[in-house]
């Protein structure tokens, strides 16, 4: 769906946000792009949201190389932000107004969803918390059936159950053959939820693998002192939760903070496991 | 192949943008509104009607200025850092864009504006009629200062739109800075062409020949040369705003 090779990214008089950026996103997957602050999350997601235009390199978004947005391409993408304003009108007038530039959109399946955020169509958007005007962009972007959704933080601000809710509605969202790009350091909001991987360390690409990936090369979890296996990564102030090199070790739930921190602190042994069990298991 | 130009879309795009100013237009025309109602009654004195001319004399003290600042205000979304983003990510090519924001804020704008000043000034003939010896009559609108001064908005309104959506901040006096320095730059290449044409002829500004030359061409040439300007002026302005749209990043 979009294919980026070699991106480059900086603002005038400034820093280098992204540095030969070069990632895939396919249909069908929920992507978890992560990195500490100011790694440009944001700006990547607005990159691929064609609201910012790459420095050098090449995208290309469903076969077509791109160079400026494209009306095809926006009526099949919506992005939600992290931090937002939405007009003081009624979420129903919002749909109203909103809903015609989106071919795909599904009225009935936005005010079912408006339903099971427990948001009534005649509120007015500016008498709503943050948090609910979250839930009305969501509920809009999910609503409007683009093949490609957006997300940037989108955990902040909701409550717990709304957290819930919301995983739950991605999940049924990528069984239609969407691609969701989330990017947040919410870890812990989405570890159930993402199915693909992407780190972003000193502007460039540190990881970018599939979930089953990891499980398969990959195991999580404490170890006794004296054991003798080679430990990829360890922190003791997690009461000492390592990772190991799965080989015939059973399947672990892959702990994403975990797994983010020994990016950041071991990349390069990280990415050596993961490409050994992978050359063995082709061997 | 998706089209770039859809009228569905340009329609789609003028209506949203006026539910989202809903509340500022109807403010904004019901102060207009009352002052109009008070000039129209005020102009009921005396004859006990009102006359095409006091109609635009009217209409004019309120119609480019409130043009103007509808301009400006129906960028508000674009600049605003919490909300440009859903204004550029909306799917509408550039070219429905800016052509639906210049129907808005010229065509639109001016067709509502006069229906709006009609009415008010026959609201002020009712109310003339019911309280003092106004007779009852159908306001007559469209004078040749009428047409003048739609003419003229025509013309400047798609400068104001391109420093609408070129500046950021202090987005009006940066944008008649702009029109100042524009005023300067013809005048300097009025000068430049004055000079070229006529240094070989020993002929300088202050000589009454010059102005004598200047009046001739104004009375010969004016109307065609106010159609060319308005031909490449126009236009220009619409692309230059329709660049910038291409251009700006979020």
């Amino acid at each position: 769906m979009i294919h980026f090779k070699n991106i480059r990214f900086y603002y005038p008089k400034g820093k280098t946000i992204l540095d030969d950026i070069s990632l895939d996103f396919v249909p069908g997957n929920i992507y978890g792009v992560f990195g500490k602050n100011g790694e440009g999350k944001s700006t990547l997601m607005k990159i691929v949201a064609g609201l910012l235009f790459p420095k050098s390199g090449k995208y290309h978004v469903m076969g077509e190389a791109m160079s400026r947005n494209t009306v095809k391409y926006l009526q099949h993408m919506f992005i939600v932000p992290e931090d937002f304003e939405l007009p003081g009108i009624k979420i129903s007038s919002y749909e109203h107004i909103n809903s015609p530039f989106y071919p795909e959109f599904s009225r009935e399946q936005f005010y079912e969803l408006l339903k099971e955020f427990k948001l009534s169509p005649d509120e007015k958007i500016s008498t709503l918390s943050f948090g609910q005007k979250k839930k009305v962009l969501i509920a809009f972007g999910v609503a409007t059936n683009t093949k490609l959704l957006l997300m940037d933080e989108p955990t902040n601000g909701l409550d717990i159950p709304s957290k819930s809710q919301f995983r739950k509605i991605m999940a049924s969202v990528v069984d239609q053959g969407k691609c969701v790009v989330i990017s947040t350091h919410q870890i812990r909001d989405l570890h159930s939820l993402i199915n693909h991987i992407v780190i972003l360390d000193q502007s460039k690409v540190a990881f970018d693998q599939p979930l089953s990936t990891i499980s398969e090369c990959l195991w999580f979890g404490k170890t006794r002192r004296d054991s003798n296996e080679s430990i990829i990564y360890s922190e003791a102030s997690f009461g000492g939760k390592t990772i190991l090199s799965r080989q015939d070790k059973d399947e672990t739930e892959v702990d994403l903070e975990l797994l983010f921190n020994a990016v950041l602190n071991e990349p390069v042994r990280i990415s050596n496991a993961i490409k050994n069990t992978h050359h063995d298991s082709a061997v | 192949m998706t089209q770039q130009f859809n009228i569905r879309r340009i329609g789609n795009f003028i209506y949203r943008d006026i539910v989202l100013l809903r509340n500022t237009i109807i403010t904004t025309l019901s102060v207009v509104g009352a002052l109009l109602l008070f000039f129209f009654l005020y102009d009921l004195r005396g004859d006990h009607i009102i006359s095409e001319e006091e109609f635009a004399s009217n209409f004019m003290k309120f119609y480019v200025v409130l043009g103007i600042l509808f301009t400006f205000s129906i960028f508000r979304e674009a600049h605003h850092k919490k909300s440009n983003l859903f204004y550029f990510s909306l799917p509408i090519s550039s070219y429905e864009r800016v052509t639906a924001i210049w129907l808005t804020t010229s065509a639109l704008y001016t067709l509502l504006f006069s229906v709006f000043g009609f009415l008010i000034g026959q609201v002020a003939i009712v109310l003339g009629s019911m309280f003092s010896e106004t007779n009852f009559h159908l306001l007559p609108i469209f004078s040749e200062s009428y047409w003048q001064g739609v003419t003229f908005y025509f013309f400047i309104q798609p400068t104001f739109l391109l420093g609408a959506i070129l500046f950021t901040k202090n987005r009006i006096i940066k944008t008649l800075l702009f029109v100042v320095l524009l005023v300067f730059g013809l005048f300097i290449f009025n000068g430049i062409l004055f000079s070229i044409f006529n240094i070989g002829y020993d002929i300088f500004s202050e000589d009454q020949i010059v102005s004598n030359a200047f009046s001739l061409a104004r009375e010969d040439f004016s109307g065609i040369g106010i159609f060319l300007f308005v031909i490449i002026m126009v236009p220009v302005m619409l692309l230059a705003a329709y660049f910038k749209i291409i251009e700006k990043e979020v």
